[in-house]
């Protein structure tokens, strides 16, 4: 079926549309009122601000220019992390775990993966320096085979090691509908009522491939949108970053789940760097499991071998070592 | 990279909730997403100003202006106003928060 003939569905298209003109002349007038409450209190200030070229409005695109004209590198030198942890070198680190997927059982082998990596990360989430980015590329690497990079071909998300939020099931072709994501615990975050950002997944229900199925149920979200080259680089970074696999490791448990960047988001004034979808926040943390500390690093995989979905530390071999002893 | 420092402590999810689930476009997403980024810059630098002795301002400002994303304003913030200037922050976006649901909330009970 084809779905609903338009004249079906045009007093929904009007409502949708009403909803969202309703929902963006009310903040349009909240903004109208802050910034003329901000001008009127501090004109001084809202003067000055003027003076130096500073528009609040436009702060994050000035943020982005500062930071992507290498003005980070030079801040870090100046005032680093104070709580960057001095770490040993990975190389050791492989050979304990190396020593230990030859005596710990399976679970014990994450288990050991998360205690050494939260020995390494920030209390707090922040962007992580290269260094410890390296570190972890390669503890990742050496315990789920999978080969993981911060930077690869020269792009790098906006931060590696952030909060994850809940996301809904995304519509994958018109007239998509969420019981046709799965049933019960899958479906309880519904779907969302506009596409992804890079827009329906299939032209129909027929031309959904199982491979566009799973990505869908195996997508995750990144803030493409604050990248400071996003819009001078385009269409090249769209498509650079569409489906794009990456890593994303739960810091707390060591759950880890290959998945496809199919959305863009979230908002920067949420406090969260990254979103998964229901299947990819069950499986790191379970099903009550709504925000959390993940890293997230992009799956070097040229030849598109490694799958999409959990990956288990005792179901990929681990390079070098033949930890699973019988 | 796009950050402010005051980031982190920013807390709207129930507003993004709003948005996402009234939008059917990136586009519209963007420019809702865009509007509620102004108001919460304005907030924010509203509540700095109201604490932050006058004669610090342009001197907070240039330091805004030169590293806008640096986490360690907050330590200077702190050390000119003797206050823990991120809880101040997170109390007013809080109150942000209910005024902006409270005008939204209207629509969805018609």
């Amino acid at each position: 079926m084809g779905g609903k003939l338009p004249t079906q569905t045009y007093h929904q298209i009007d409502k949708d549309k009403a909803d969202f003109e309703y929902l963006r002349n009310k903040l349009k007038i909240k903004q109208l009122e802050t910034v003329e409450r901000f001008k009127e209190k501090h004109p001084r200030v809202h003067k000055y601000l003027t003076e130096k070229s500073i528009d609040l409005g436009k702060i994050r695109e000035h943020s982005a220019k500062i930071i992507g004209a290498g003005a980070l590198t030079s801040t870090l030198l100046i005032s680093p992390p104070s709580e960057v942890k001095i770490f040993p070198p990975p190389a050791e680190l492989i050979e304990k775990l190396k020593v230990a997927g030859g005596t710990l059982p399976l679970q014990g082998l994450q288990k050991f993966v998360v205690d050494n990596i939260q020995n390494i990360l920030p209390e707090r989430t922040r962007p992580l320096t290269t260094g410890e980015e390296k570190y972890l590329e390669q503890v990742f690497h050496q315990a789920t085979g999978i080969n993981v990079k911060a930077n690869l071909e020269g792009e790098h998300l906006n931060t590696t090691y952030g909060l994850i939020g809940a996301e809904q099931h995304l519509v994958r072709y018109p007239g998509d509908t969420l019981n046709q994501h799965g049933k019960g615990e899958a479906i309880k975050e519904g779907m969302a009522p506009g596409k992804g950002a890079w827009g329906y997944f299939a032209n129909s229900r027929s031309s959904l491939t199982p491979s566009l199925e799973n990505t869908e149920k195996w997508y995750g979200v990144v803030q493409t949108l604050y990248l400071p080259d996003w819009n001078t680089r385009q269409p090249y970074l769209r498509d650079w970053y569409k489906y794009r696999k990456i890593l994303i490791v739960n810091t707390n448990n060591g759950n880890a789940v290959v998945a496809a960047i199919a959305d863009s988001g979230p908002a920067a004034w949420t406090g969260k760097s990254f979103g998964g979808s229901p299947e990819v926040m069950e499986y790191l943390g379970g099903s009550k499991y709504k925000k959390g500390p993940v890293v997230v690093l992009f799956v070097d995989d040229p030849e598109n071998k490694i799958p999409l979905g959990p990956v288990e530390y005792n179901k990929i071999s681990l390079p070098d070592m033949a930890y699973l002893k019988t | 990279m796009s950050k402010i420092f005051y980031d982190k402590i920013i807390i709207l999810e129930n507003i993004e909730k709003e948005i996402n689930s009234r939008v059917q476009t990136e586009e519209e997403k963007d420019e809702l997403w865009q509007i509620v980024d102004e108001i919460v810059h304005h907030k924010v630098f509203g509540c700095i100003m109201d604490n932050l002795p006058q004669k610090y301002h342009h001197e907070f400002i240039e330091k805004f202006k030169k590293a806008p994303h640096d986490e360690s304003l907050f330590d200077y913030l702190k050390e000119k106003i003797g206050k823990n200037m991120e809880e101040l922050i997170k109390l007013e976006i809080g109150d942000l928060a209910f005024e902006i649901l409270q005008d939204i909330e209207g629509n969805k009970k018609k």
